[in-house]
């Protein structure tokens, strides 16, 4: 009998097919989703100092991996509403683009999937993935876009997103982005 | 057809809500579908220190009144113990702890303040707005609170007036209406194996493995037959009982399985 102590459970992701990425939302779509009062959004890109970058890991204890951060102010009525910050999560099985609206006091207000890519098994799965792709489920009978295969779930754990939460709430300490 | 599907981390994983309309009002049925998620996320969360969970975990015998949601799922849960004779167990909390799967918020230890591993579904005595926990035990309701929020979020689209839809949260899938979902599973390989259409079902997903993958450090405990490696999918009418079913599909006998599934309102999906 096997030792059950070393066997593990893991919820597997029945996938919507074709699947193994997809586009949820653009910038202009995530911005309304998580501001839909704002009346419009100033770009404020950040370039942030090494010095920065290391306070933003002494703050959230994540590594801020590259120096430029994308940033927007969502205005209503001249006054700030919050801001709009556009992030990265590369893991080992996955790519995914995310948006978080943050309050001016530095509260999270949304988190948007924006898009998702999953590169699970690399290359080999790709090719066995693709043949998957051939024939019927291109033809089923509800058809998903067209030239974005889609994705539904994942095995993975959103720990990686949540953790990119904590580390974008430094950057807006860091950067002082406030009223 | 035109489509609309969102994504949002919630849960411990991604929950995707699609819709085969595209205006405006499918927009706010999907907002409405994922704030009862998250909702549900905060009342169920083990993580959560303030969660009805959490709070019910460390009432230490007490009775603790939660949310209409948080007594409803405890209730599904206690009955699906008993009924699987603790195949699916919800009182497993406990061991989970100790074997560091699920954090310890009571004590530094874990074994020093008496928390049982595991328990049966007499231990828990569920009133009008309270909820007992007897024994020392601790819920855990990794095995279904998924599954429970995907109907709740089905629920929700529907009275939105949504004609069809899906939800996935992290495999815990369901949808309804006039739209075929094509299905594939993830094999332990890596390899993607076609299930089919799904229609008006839901459907779930759970692959017991011999290696350990710390992005999903979830843990079979408690058990006395040892859980059949492999994937389990097992497809039924609501989210929450395919979600729990895959955990007695795994730990049943085989010469049994097929049968208490289909006693406890599933069927397992075999791949041709």
């Amino acid at each position: 009998m096997k030792n059950i102590h070393s066997l593990w459970l893991l919820p597997v992701a029945a996938i919507v097919s074709p699947v193994y990425a997809a586009d949820y939302l653009t910038v202009e779509q995530a911005q309304k989703a998580i501001f839909a009062d704002a009346q419009s959004f100033e770009a404020r890109p950040a370039k942030l100092t090494s010095d920065q970058q290391d306070k933003i890991k002494s703050l959230s204890g994540l590594r801020q991996r590259w120096d430029t951060q994308q940033i927007w102010r969502a205005v209503k009525n001249g006054k700030t509403l919050g801001w709009f910050v556009v992030d990265e999560v590369i893991g080992k099985h996955e790519f995914i683009t995310y948006a978080v609206g943050l309050s001016p006091d530095g509260h999270v207000l949304g988190v948007e999937i924006m898009t998702y890519r999953e590169t699970y098994g690399g290359g080999v799965r790709n090719a066995i993935w693709r043949q998957h792709l051939v024939g019927k489920t291109l033809a089923d009978p509800f058809k998903l876009d067209e030239d974005v295969p889609n994705i539904s779930g994942g095995t993975l754990s959103s720990r990686n997103v949540m953790d990119g939460v904590k580390r974008v709430l430094a950057i807006q300490k860091v950067l002082n982005l406030v009223e | 057809m035109a489509s609309l599907k969102r994504m949002r981390p919630l849960l411990g994983t991604f929950v995707e809500i699609g819709c085969d309309q595209s205006d405006k009002s499918a927009e706010h049925a999907i907002a409405a579908a994922f704030d009862v998620i998250e909702k549900l996320h905060h009342l169920l969360s083990f993580h959560e220190q303030a969660s009805d969970l959490s709070r019910l975990n460390q009432a230490e015998g007490k009775a603790v009144a939660v949310h209409q949601h948080t007594l409803r799922v405890m209730k599904l849960a206690c009955g699906m113990t008993a009924a699987s004779n603790g195949l699916f167990n919800c009182t497993l909390g406990g061991a989970m702890v100790q074997n560091g799967v699920l954090p310890n918020h009571s004590s530094p230890n874990p074994d020093s303040a008496g928390t049982k591993a595991s328990g049966v579904a007499n231990d828990i005595q569920i009133n009008a707005h309270t909820i007992t926990l007897s024994n020392s035990i601790k819920i855990t309701l990794d095995g279904i609170a998924k599954g429970y929020a995907v109907d709740c979020a089905i629920a929700q689209l529907k009275r939105f007036g949504v004609k069809a839809a899906w939800v996935n949260a992290g495999g815990d899938l369901r949808v309804y209406g006039d739209l075929v979902l094509p299905v594939h599973r993830r094999e332990i390989n890596g390899d993607y194996v076609s299930l089919g259409g799904l229609q008006n079902a839901a459907l779930a997903t759970s692959t017991v493995t011999d290696v350990y993958d710390k992005t999903f450090p979830g843990k079979i405990v408690g058990s006395l037959t040892s859980p059949a490696l492999g994937s389990w999918t097992v497809m039924t009418h609501y989210a929450w009982r395919a979600d729990a079913l895959t955990k007695v599909a795994c730990l049943a006998v085989a010469a049994d399985r097929a049968a208490m599934v289909e006693r406890l309102g599933g069927r397992i999906v075999t791949v041709k």
